[in-house]
């Protein structure tokens, strides 16, 4: 009954994702290597999509790679896929890779993502005005932010210097008081504002969602100033978040290259995931396994459309 | 009352050099170009070099790719064998080594450490960096010590061994894991160079004091003996050399252990460096400090192990366990992992989430110390860092100091310091002259002395102390520098390790004269240096970024917690090995213990203490790409954003920055002694 029951749905959603395209297996004896970047979020991406790829009869394999290196795997064919890519973390070397053909982008993700500037929510005690961008503005919230480095202005905690950031030309649109401070890294970041949310120390920095800690600690998004030129030096935008594989994916297996292109995670799934992992404390695979458990009626019209 | 002290050649060179910087000084004031190197005369010299290298190494990829099958085909053999093996046997197997190279105590201490790795849930990631471990050591010990012995036997390759060796170790690996990744292709052969290329300087170093220090009379008696060529060395120089040369497996195993991290930051071993750099990535402080305490607990198990197996080479010696008794347990463990089935004996999470649960205590602790903290952070960064950075000068604003540079506190601040310098001078004058350069600096603050009395002072320097070459050496890293655009972040480098190095040296110097009187103190110190020098500095640095927030002062303290240890384990071992008919000498002529110290031991332990001051500075330097995860604005940040758009020619160029200043520093440290003892 179960599967009857799965069968229509599948075929219902099939028809709904549109006439799937057929394709050879290829190459099912030889494992698939799906890289498992840095952070929680695109584990648990990477580990969806291997249990997505077995389900249509793929070997698998979980490659732990740092973010910047794993694009030259990827270029090499070390690396079969990189399920979820931060566009706007990718340095010079993803597009130098895309142009030279050695990867191939396979479009977005599905995750909606939010980026822009953070503070901790009992800064509004504080700052009244927040979370307007003119409480920053306000001479007695700027005192507040003051650091002995960036006195007489506020301190703002930016993205790490090798991120890029336009936090700096945004303040200088706005003329607002504050300076820039670069952090350094992720961890840096998150343990100041672990730090700022326990300790009430006012803290406004630069951060992105989804993420795991925009559940620990509670935050506020500063409504920012209309952008002066709509580029992305001057403007925050939300960041893509796409799939990419390596560029031979395609002839070795073109199924599976078929059903990562269909692929996709939604953000509600993924948040209630980090959560689950980080703060509760279960493991990746058995989260995994549970979302494959709950979640055929999506993924199985991927594996259908693909090879049938 | 005698006259003026005669004023040397010498000494008006330096005050020469005192007038322009001065007038420099002022100069800038006026023309801001003065200060910092001109941004007009860049050059690409970073595109330039990524035109010439990355050809280059793509071209030789095809040998990369051999030597990465070479070492991955072992690497996959030993892991496999590793994960094969059920924990209860390998705790035995441990044990049994444990037991039969040290002893009963040691034994148990293995077998409990081992059981806390298995309960955090760590156990097959400990398992593949024990793989890591037993392919990168033996590599760079065997590497090291043929490459001390050449050095060793053709003197005249020397000088050129141990610049390449001080270029090893403070070259940020960072710098270079473009090109290697480029070469070897992704995967854990890249890092494995990496770490091999940076683990090698100790032993080779070890092993070239070693051969050195040893005896003529030995040699003679040797020759004496009738010994062959191969006999003198092997029977002779390389048994008498053993101890040190242990030092030298000692130390090269920990910066093995030290550069796990960076094999893990390009990935595809899934280790234990890889779950530390998550736990940072993720500012878990108690997931890092698990992971960090099992590659420690790794450390002193391979460190102690090795030591106890070559110090009881002597038959004659009792063991704890026979060779029969090894045997017979090593066929226990063998029947025990036949008998139980592989991972499924691994416990839950339940270890994991007790982690987790530091992390709570962390926070609690934040909350209840901010106030005092928030004190701390402010007054250290008014009164220590904001001057370091923009000198008496920047410092004197209403902002920071609570008043304004006016006219008067100007020429009080001159009047002050040219007082103090001409009374000092008038006496001594080499004395006069340096108190005035230290009060210029302190008025410019070190970033913003003007860039040509910089290139003055220290071609000067160099070339009095180290000739024409290591006078080029120091100007083509500041020219460099300069157009390549780093002059500023060179000189923010430079500041941050000349205060870590100067803290390090006081305080690892006291707590090793300290080692060096009480047994007791050494033992306590040692397992804290091992400790120190192992953990992963990204453990420290969550707490201390909580504490004392994005910024240098927290890099400050992460590069002291590590570059600490060399002075402490060179002075103690410097002055544990003093001779001691001398000490005894020194004893019968009526000195005091401080006079012993400080006029026997020290000056005899000197060769020992230079060389923990030349470690204290390459570990400083090489703290400083760590440094960078904590928000700097120097070179090692630079080496990251170069990686970051991998830019293998900005990356090189800057770790030849850093490593540039290394060499300098070392070799201006090393040349007034040097003069002294000969």
């Amino acid at each position: 009954m179960k599967h009857l029951t799965t069968t229509v749905c599948a075929v219902v959603l099939g028809a709904l994702a549109g006439p799937g395209i057929a394709a050879e297996p290829g190459a099912t004896d030889q494992p698939i290597r799906i890289a498992m970047l840095e952070w929680t979020g695109a584990q648990i991406t990477s580990q969806i999509a291997g249990r997505v790829l077995e389900k249509a009869g793929y070997k698998v394999e979980y490659v732990t790679a740092g973010n910047y290196p794993h694009f030259q795997g990827l270029a090499d064919g070390e690396i079969a896929v990189s399920p979820e890519i931060w566009l706007n973390n990718v340095g010079d070397i993803y597009p130098k890779v895309l142009a030279e053909g050695k990867v191939e982008d396979l479009g977005s993700l599905g995750l909606e993502t939010n980026e822009g500037w953070i503070y901790p929510k009992f800064m509004e005690e504080l700052c009244p005005a927040l979370p307007s961008w003119e409480a920053l503005n306000d001479p007695a919230c700027v005192a507040l932010l003051a650091t002995p480095d960036t006195m007489p202005n506020g301190r703002f905690l930016d993205y790490p210097a090798d991120w890029g950031s336009r936090a700096a030309t945004i303040i200088a649109d706005n003329s607002l008081a504050l300076t820039a401070v670069p952090s350094g890294s992720e961890g840096a970041m998150l343990a100041e504002l672990r730090a700022a949310g326990a300790a009430k120390t006012p803290l406004v920095m630069m951060f992105w969602a989804p993420h795991f800690i925009l559940a620990e600690v509670e935050v506020g998004w500063i409504d920012m100033p209309p952008c002066v030129q709509d580029t992305n030096e001057h403007c925050i935008r939300a960041p893509d978040v796409n799939k990419a594989v390596w560029s031979g994916f395609k002839d070795k297996w073109p199924a599976g290259y078929e059903v990562l292109k269909a692929f996709s995670v939604s953000t509600e799934d993924q948040q209630q995931m980090m959560l689950a992992i980080d703060q509760n404390g279960e493991s990746l695979e058995s989260v995994a396994d549970g979302w494959i458990a709950a979640n055929e009626a999506l993924w199985r019209p991927w594996v259908d459309g693909a090879l049938n | 009352m005698t006259g003026p002290h005669p004023v040397s050649a010498q000494n008006r060179i330096w005050a020469g050099l005192l007038a322009l910087c001065l007038i420099l000084t002022v100069l800038a004031h006026f023309c801001p170009w003065l200060r910092n190197f001109p941004a007009g005369l860049t050059l690409p010299l970073a595109e330039g070099l990524n035109l010439a290298v990355t050809p280059l190494f793509e071209a030789a990829r095809p040998l990369g790719r051999i030597v990465a099958v070479l070492v991955e085909t072992p690497l996959g053999l030993i892991r496999a064998g590793l994960a094969w093996a059920p924990w209860p046997a390998m705790v035995l197997a441990a044990m049994l080594i444990a037991l039969r190279a040290v002893g009963r105590g040691f034994a148990l201490f293995t077998g409990a450490g081992l059981l806390a790795v298995v309960g955090m849930g760590y156990w097959p990631k400990a398992m593949n960096t024990l793989a890591l471990i037993l392919i990168s050591v033996p590599l760079a010990v065997v590497l090291g010590f043929a490459l001390g012995v050449l050095a060793f036997y053709r003197p005249r390759l020397r000088p050129a061994v141990i610049a390449a060796l001080d270029v090893m170790q403070t070259w940020p690996a960072f710098g270079y894991l473009i090109p290697l990744l480029l070469l070897f292709g992704f995967g854990p052969t890249a890092g494995l160079a990496a770490s091999v290329v940076f683990s090698i300087p100790p032993m080779v170093r070890n092993t070239l004091v070693g051969l050195g220090d040893v005896p003529p009379a030995v040699v003679e008696s040797a020759l004496m003996a009738g010994a062959r060529p191969g006999q003198l060395f092997w029977q002779a120089r390389v048994p008498t050399a053993l101890p040190q040369l242990l030092v030298g497996v000692n130390q090269t195993t920990m910066a093995s252990l030290s550069m796990v991290i960076i094999i893990a930051i390009i990935g595809g071993f899934n280790d234990i460096g890889w779950e530390v750099l998550s736990a940072m990535r993720a500012a878990e402080m108690g997931r890092s400090l698990g992971a960090g305490l099992v590659i420690v607990l790794l450390a002193i198990l391979l460190d102690r192990i090795t030591r106890g197996l070559a110090e009881r080479r002597d038959p004659r010696l009792p063991r704890s366990l026979s060779g029969r008794g090894l045997a017979f347990g090593f066929g226990a463990a063998l029947l025990l992992a036949l008998a139980l089935s592989g991972q499924d004996l691994l416990p839950g999470d339940a270890g994991q989430r007790a982690l987790r649960r530091l992390d709570g205590w962390l926070l609690e602790f934040v909350t209840w110390s901010a106030p005092f903290f928030a004190v701390l952070r402010n007054v250290i960064t008014w009164g220590v860092m904001l001057p370091l950075r923009l000198g008496f000068s920047g410092s004197a604003s209403p902002m920071v100091w609570g008043f304004a540079l006016t006219p008067g506190v100007t020429l009080a601040y001159a009047g002050a310091s040219a007082a103090l310098a001409l009374g000092l001078g008038w006496r001594r004058p080499g004395a006069g002259i340096a108190l005035g350069f230290a009060s210029l600096l302190f008025w410019t603050g070190l970033p913003n002395f003007p860039w040509i009395g910089v290139f003055a002072v220290i071609a000067t320097a160099t070339w009095r102390a180290g000739g024409a070459g290591l006078c080029l050496l120091a100007l083509s890293g500041l020219g460099i520098a300069g157009v390549s655009g780093l002059w500023g972040a060179m000189m923010q480098s430079i500041c941050l390790c000349a205060v870590a190095v100067l803290i390090c040296f006081a305080a690892g110097g006291a707590l090793g004269v300290a080692a060096a009187q009480s047994d007791r103190f050494s033992a306590v110190l040692r397992p804290v240096s091992d400790t120190l020098q192992t953990m992963p500095q990204f453990v420290f640095l969550i707490p201390a970024l909580m504490l004392f927030r994005v910024g240098e002062f927290t890099a400050l303290i992460a590069i002291v917690l590590y570059a600490i240890v060399p002075p402490i384990r060179y002075v103690e071992h410097g002055l544990r090995n003093v001779r001691a008919d001398l000490v005894e000498a020194g004893r019968q002529m009526g000195t005091t213990p401080w006079q012993l110290l400080w006029q026997v031991k020290l000056p005899l332990a000197r060769s020992s203490v230079r060389l923990g001051l030349n470690q204290t500075i390459m570990a400083a330097l090489s703290m400083l790409v760590i440094a960078a995860l904590v928000g700097t604005r120097e070179l090692g940040q630079q080496v990251y954003v170069a990686l970051s758009k991998a830019d293998a020619g900005a990356g090189l160029v800057a770790g030849w920055i850093i490593a540039c200043i290394a060499l300098v520093a070392d070799r201006m440290l090393r040349a007034p002694a040097g003069v002294q003892s000969e």
